[in-house]
């Protein structure tokens, strides 16, 4: 099959996820508490690790698909952090 | 009709309008976690800001650093003292 | 053909993946709680990162024209998608857990809670 139809599927799919992402940024920048915040930044940072795999296939370039990886296992360290924080009111330790 | 170019400055732009609305709201709030939320909030749109820009070396670098070593150093930081800003 | 087929799914399951990604968003900014929250934020952990990154893996694994290094792509994608199946809902939890003891929500729907019997609202 051609690539271009990808490529074209990959155009008219991408308002769909930027609508999505800017719903996300604006939870995690109102949300009423905490959690509320770090919730929003955990589902957008796994979204945003698939919009990166896919912008590296529309690319045509794969060594930038080791982005994704970084920020999938990150943002589970910061969600971790602030989870024992709000539980303990203390890090570390 | 828009270049595929043209698409992806437009929503490198639009990140970037975001990214500066995180880091006002940083700057004004009093409660210092909330503070730490939001700047992880402004080095994840950073991170995707990188990403587009054809920078995937510095990605790599500016994730382990500004989302998981630098809220993890604050935190510590503001369990050591207190919690809310004072005037 | 087994190519295009792999491709035909892949581009099925990014068109999933992103219809589940707007629905994920507009929960999150629709439900009034935390807690109630924590449903579309599944949603849109599993259905819109895990079908999405499982559907690119395809398509690289069935489009020729981008290299030898598709086959990087292809198993790096598995590999992202094994890891927010095993992360996103880990993450949730300990969440969920820590609002839960720490007090900061209280649960606003409540038939019983056993855990904190001052954090049930009851309703009327």
């Amino acid at each position: 099959m051609d690539f271009s139809i990808v490529q074209t599927f990959i155009i008219y799919i991408l308002p769909v996820y930027v609508v999505a992402f800017v719903l996300y940024v604006i939870r995690a920048l109102k949300g009423p508490t905490i959690s509320d915040q770090v919730l929003a930044i955990d589902a957008m940072s796994y979204d945003l690790a698939a919009f990166l795999v896919i912008l590296s296939i529309f690319f045509r370039e794969p060594i930038l698909i080791g982005t994704a990886i970084v920020l999938a296992l990150w943002i589970y360290a910061l969600d971790i952090y602030i989870a024992k924080y709000l539980e303990k009111k203390e890090v570390g330790e | 009709m828009l270049t595929y170019e043209e698409i992806m400055l437009l929503i490198t732009a639009l990140a970037s309008v975001f990214s500066v609305i995180a880091v006002y709201y940083a700057i004004i709030e009093k409660n210092l976690v909330r503070a730490v939320v939001f700047s992880a909030i402004q080095s994840t749109i950073y991170a995707f800001i990188y990403y587009m820009f054809m920078a995937p070396d510095i990605v790599l670098v500016y994730i382990p650093v500004a989302v998981g070593l630098y809220p993890a150093v604050i935190l510590i930081l503001i369990s050591k003292t207190e919690k809310v800003e004072k005037q | 053909m087994i190519e295009d087929l792999l491709v035909i799914i892949g581009m099925i399951m990014l068109g999933i993946g992103a219809v589940a990604d707007l629905i994920a968003a507009i929960g999150l900014n629709r439900f009034k709680n935390f807690y109630l929250r924590l449903h579309a934020a599944t949603i849109g952990t599993i259905w819109g990162a895990f079908v999405p990154l499982i559907g690119a893996s395809l398509i690289a694994a069935g489009s020729p024209c981008l290299g030898v290094y598709r086959w990087f792509v292809a198993g790096g994608g598995l590999a992202i998608a094994f890891l927010v199946l095993i992360l996103a809902p880990a993450g949730s939890h300990a969440l969920a857990r820590a609002t839960h003891r720490s007090g900061l929500v209280r649960v606003e729907p409540c038939v019983v809670d056993h855990l904190n019997e001052d954090m049930c609202v009851k309703e009327g």
